[in-house]
């Protein structure tokens, strides 16, 4: 009985001692589940939190070096915007000759070629960064004199789509890491961004207006009051009624969504009868006055327009012509302007749209007609508006991009607090007490040794010895 | 990835094969068990045989020598299967295991046997050779305490249970990642295949099964893959009744019966009971020829939906660029657009819709596109048409006068796409939008995000209608089962250990020699012994004196 006894609390002495000397090893609280099942488990699922967002601070650093490459890249598409910028200040100062244009159109080329290199650049895995998800196919394809040619085939080419490659950063968060082409260089509004005014032009891309009149790019006044348009294409057109002398220049708002076209400003059909009905102040149009705005207000309440407002004004400076048509002496050709929605022109339309102006400009000024330096002007007026649009475009990008990489560095702060946090959550979980359980382990040594040496002892008394 | 999900696939084989190793491991030492109680049971019942002879042959000599023998004996037996005993007037020891099951009567003892259970040829349960040869299995009830018992309860109360879990996981992971990746569009511009190789339920027809094939017909019993989230991890038996007529389904795990006695439908099969899925597995009778099963009275199936589910697991594809890590759909605004609407990148839903096309190469296959692709026409500002996007354009929309609105789901023709887009924004009339085929979308990860976003989504452990449970938390589930198992069955051996110590003490304070005690015996048996001599000595002299005074 001494020695089951004893033996039998050696035994568990020993066990609790090897428990504590692997502890101690190992320097885990929980060697095995059964130690302690609930945080054992739970320290499982704390591991498997720790290793996701172990992978969202790899995605942070991937994240955030793919937009640093895109804001590189978006930078140089300032400058260089801005250079064209310059460029067309100076081309639309009319007293330029016709080879200083020339000169200038030869660096616009250029700047055209180091746009397009920028849209088609890679990033260090090769894959076209401008492209949305089709990584491997070059983007952009095309050329100024593709452009300029009008013909479809050959025309700025957008070969990628509108892809956003995006990557998870935190576990409710995916950030989009790329903007598609089709967003930076291709969707950018034309004009004011409202709408866009244009000159008209004949199948060889000729003004066809007689006059010296100019219009400049319009303003909205009233965004609500445009935006609550369904139809928005309308024409500026010029009656000189040559009845009176002078000759007075009278104006009329047409609406070109049906057909005949009707007035906005009569409600009537317009008709281009010769010779014109007398006198033309009975007809309601309004008196035309170079540089003056002239307001889309006070409109007759017509089934085309039922709002009397549209909330837009243009400035036309300028003489507008009206010549007899001299195939058909009983109607008119009036000089007009057109007034169209916004809608999208590329960056690279826009400039190859300049260089076009000031390569053509420059034999329309040896003609010596003055509707070629009319023409020039709205086409150098255009091509600002469009380059700021563009810019404006660009910079709107770029304060995605630096918001995004605003978010990736604060959610990667959040994300450390969390590593942190898991670590502690599973040092607790999981971890030794070095301090107690050596003090454990000594006291239960100690134990271990009073047990043996008790054990000796009294195994040891016998009344045997003394016989 | 896939070098990820191959180490995945490892550790799960990994794990199964060590429960199966333990299952095997369990197999031998019942056998090797069984035959050890028999031994003892035989010798009990060679000695019973020996004291009835002994007490017998005289009554006042009481073979103390052979008790104790015995003693040892059954104390021994109990070490591998708790027995009781009962002490006949002749002396003998009848031993008794589970609930009177003889072991041990007089001198004639009974044996037991491991065999292959008739459900289940992978275990091996307990028998008991019965009167000319009958084999009567022993319900595992009967069967506890000791080495033998705790085997069996382990079994029962833990293996299966993890094993099942761990199946339960590697199933469930399989079909959704899957079912995700059938979404996705590989590098190749193919639709995603299977990522891993799914796991079937086993069914395992019992050895006295009459039905169909020699017995071995059986019903088809497939993983609803719609319901996946429900898998228990129990096994089930499935019964057909004694007429032969009805069928009932059987949770083992706590014997609950899931679908009461239902008829089979003769001519009508399968039988469809209400709700013909239970639990994430559904059972049909086969109709189709060949029939394989027909009911025949008293069949029983062992179905075992995730068993195997960690040991079948194994990767599908092998090829890197066989994985579907994009979207098969893009979606585009078209540039000419005068209103400030745009359209989101879309959800696909199902490529197994007639728009992917994946039976007919020529269209998705192979150009990239769908089939048709779509565009999504403004005819005004608030109404839209959906047109068939193909080259040469069609001449009208597919459907129209659909209303407009912001931020909602664009409608299509019923049945749909298998995909949804979502237009916000203010369009203008004649503004388009684009859906169409993913072609060269090489750096799209959307499909790859939503396969990542599977590993903290719960997909598992349905309880009211809803998954609770992610794969890790329905491992760390097992983790925490078995560990709680263990160190319950820790305390529970803690506190028997401290009875049987008590009842050792006992005994041994019966039976055991206090050394002490025998020396002082001792020692007061040789001075009496002494005294003894010291007396005889005296008489000796005194008879030598006296004879010496007669000389």
């Amino acid at each position: 009985m001494i020695f089951d006894a004893g033996v039998r609390s050696m035994n568990t002495q020993t066990a609790s001692l090897l428990q504590l000397q692997q502890q101690v090893a190992s320097g885990r609280r929980i060697l095995n589940p059964s130690d302690d099942p609930v945080n054992a488990a739970r320290a499982l699922e704390v591991t498997q939190s720790q290793s996701v967002i172990a992978q969202f601070s790899v995605n942070h650093n991937n994240a955030t070096s793919s937009l640093g490459l895109e804001e590189a890249q978006l930078t140089s598409v300032t400058d260089v915007l801005a250079r064209v910028r310059e460029l067309t200040v100076q081309a639309g100062n009319t007293t330029l000759a016709a080879s200083d244009r020339k000169a200038i159109a030869f660096e616009l080329r250029a700047r055209f070629d180091e746009l397009v290199g920028l849209a088609n650049a890679t990033d260090g895995g090769g894959q076209y960064i401008f492209s949305g998800f089709m990584g491997a196919t070059k983007p952009f394809g095309g050329s100024v004199d593709g452009i300029l040619s009008n013909d479809p085939l050959l025309a700025m080419r957008y070969d990628g789509d509108d892809g956003q490659r995006k990557l998870q950063i935190s576990p409710s968060r995916f950030i989009e890491v790329s903007d598609s082409g089709n967003d930076v260089f291709m969707r950018v509004r034309n004009g004011n961004n409202f709408f866009a005014t244009a000159y008209p032009v004949d199948a060889e891309n000729r003004i066809t207006n007689q006059g010296t009149a100019m219009v400049d790019g319009g303003k909205v006044t009233d965004p609500a009051k445009w935006n609550a348009l369904t139809n928005k294409n309308y024409e500026i057109q010029f009656t000189v009624d040559d009845t009176v002398s002078p000759p007075v220049t009278y104006y009329d708002l047409v609406d070109k969504s049906n057909f005949p076209n009707t007035s906005l400003l009569t409600g009537k059909p317009i008709l281009d009868d010769y010779p014109l009905p007398s006198p033309m102040s009975g007809e309601g149009l309004r008196v035309y006055e170079s540089g003056q705005p002239i307001v889309f207000s006070n409109l007759v309440d017509a089934p085309a327009s039922p709002i009397p407002d549209f909330g837009i004004s243009v400035t036309v400076m300028g003489d507008p012509a009206m010549i007899v048509d001299p195939n058909d002496p009983t109607k008119v050709k009036r000089d007009s302007f057109s007034i169209a929605p916004s809608s999208s022109q590329s960056m690279f339309g826009t400039v190859a749209k300049l260089i076009g102006a000031l390569e053509s400009t420059v034999e329309v000024a040896t003609d010596g007609t003055s509707n070629g330096v009319a023409r020039l002007s709205m086409d150098v007026g255009f091509a600002l508006n469009n380059l700021d649009q563009s810019t404006e475009n660009v910079l709107r990008v770029r304060a995605a991009i630096g918001s995004r990489m605003g978010e990736i560095d604060s959610t990667s702060g959040v994300n450390e607090d969390l590593t942190l946090q898991y670590q502690q959550t599973l040092s607790q979980l999981q971890d030794l007490d070095y301090a107690k359980t050596i003090s454990d382990l000594t006291r239960k040594q100690t134990d271990l040794q009073a047990a043996q040496q008790a054990f000796v002892r009294v195994s040891q008394l016998s009344l045997f010895n003394y016989l | 990835m896939l070098s990820a999900s191959q180490s995945l696939i490892a550790r799960f084989q990994g794990l199964d094969q060590r429960m199966s190793e333990m299952r095997d491991g369990i197999n031998s030492q019942v056998r090797g068990q069984v035959q050890s109680i028999n031994t003892f049971a035989s010798q009990i019942a060679e000695m019973n045989q020996r004291i009835i002879l002994a007490e017998s042959g005289s009554r006042t000599q009481v073979p103390n020598d052979l008790y104790d023998q015995r003693d040892q004996m059954v104390r021994e037996m109990n070490k591998f299967v708790r027995v009781t005993t009962v002490t006949q007037s002749d002396g003998a020891f009848n031993v008794f295991i589970g609930k009177g099951q003889p072991l041990v009567i007089g001198s004639q003892a009974y044996s037991l046997a491991a065999v292959a259970d008739p459900a289940d040829p992978e275990k091996f349960i307990i028998a008991m050779n019965g009167v000319g040869g009958n084999l009567l299995t022993l319900p595992e009830s009967q069967i506890t305490g000791g080495t033998l018992g705790g085997l069996l309860a382990f079994r029962r109360d833990s293996l299966d249970g993890a094993q099942n879990a761990l199946g339960r996981i590697a199933i469930t992971l399989a079909q959704n990642f899957n079912e995700q990746h059938h979404l996705g569009m590989d590098l190749t511009g193919q639709l995603g295949g299977d990522v891993f190789v799914q796991s079937t339920p086993l069914v395992r027809a019992s050895s006295a099964n009459n039905g169909g094939l020699g017995g071995n017909g059986q019903p088809d019993v497939v993983l609803d893959t719609t319901r996946l989230s429900e898998l228990s991890n129990s096994d089930y038996r499935l019964s057909v009744s004694s007429s032969g007529t009805d069928f009932q389904l059987t949770r083992i795990s706590d014997g609950a019966v899931v679908i009461p006695m239902t008829d089979f439908v003769f001519g009508g099969w399968p039988p469809a009971p209400p709700d013909d899925t239970v639990d994430g597995i559904k059972i049909t009778f086969p109709i189709t020829f060949p029939i394989t099963y027909t009911p025949v009275a008293n069949d029983s199936f062992l179905i075992q939906p995730t068993r195997a589910g960690a040991k079948n697991i194994a990767l599908a594809i092998t090829d890197p660029r066989s994985i579907a890590a994009a979207a098969p759909i893009r979606t585009s605004a078209t540039l000419s657009n005068t209103g400030t609407a745009s359209i989101d990148a879309g959800v696909v839903l199902d490529t197994t819709n007639p728009a992917f096309n994946p039976a007919f190469p020529p269209n998705f296959n192979t150009t990239g596109e769908l089939s048709p692709p779509i565009l999504i026409k403004f005819d005004t500002a608030t109404t839209y048409s959906i047109w068939d996007n193909s080259v040469p354009p069609p001449p009208g929309p597919m459907a129209s006068g659909f209303t407009y609105t912001a931020g909602a789901i664009i409608q299509f023709p019923p049945p749909g796409y298998g995909y949804e887009v979502k237009i916000t924004g203010k369009p203008a009339a004649n503004d388009t939008f684009t859906v169409g085929g993913n072609k060269n979308g090489v750096s799209d990860n959307r499909n790859a995000q939503l396969l990542g976003a599977l590993q903290t989504t719960s997909t598992m452990l349905e309880a009211g209608g809803r998954a609770t449970a992610s794969y890790q938390s329905a491992y760390s589930q097992i983790v925490s089962e078995v560990g709680s198992k263990t160190r319950e069955v820790k305390t529970i051996g803690a506190a028997q250990q401290g009875l049987a110590e008590h009842a050792i003490t006992s005994m041994q304070q019966i039976s055991g020699v206090n050394l002490d005690e025998e020396a002082a015996n001792l020692l007061r048996y040789q001075q009496a012994y002494q005294a003894s001599a010291k007396i005889l000595e005296i008489a000796t002299r005194v008879f030598d004196e006296v004879l010496a005074l007669g000389r």
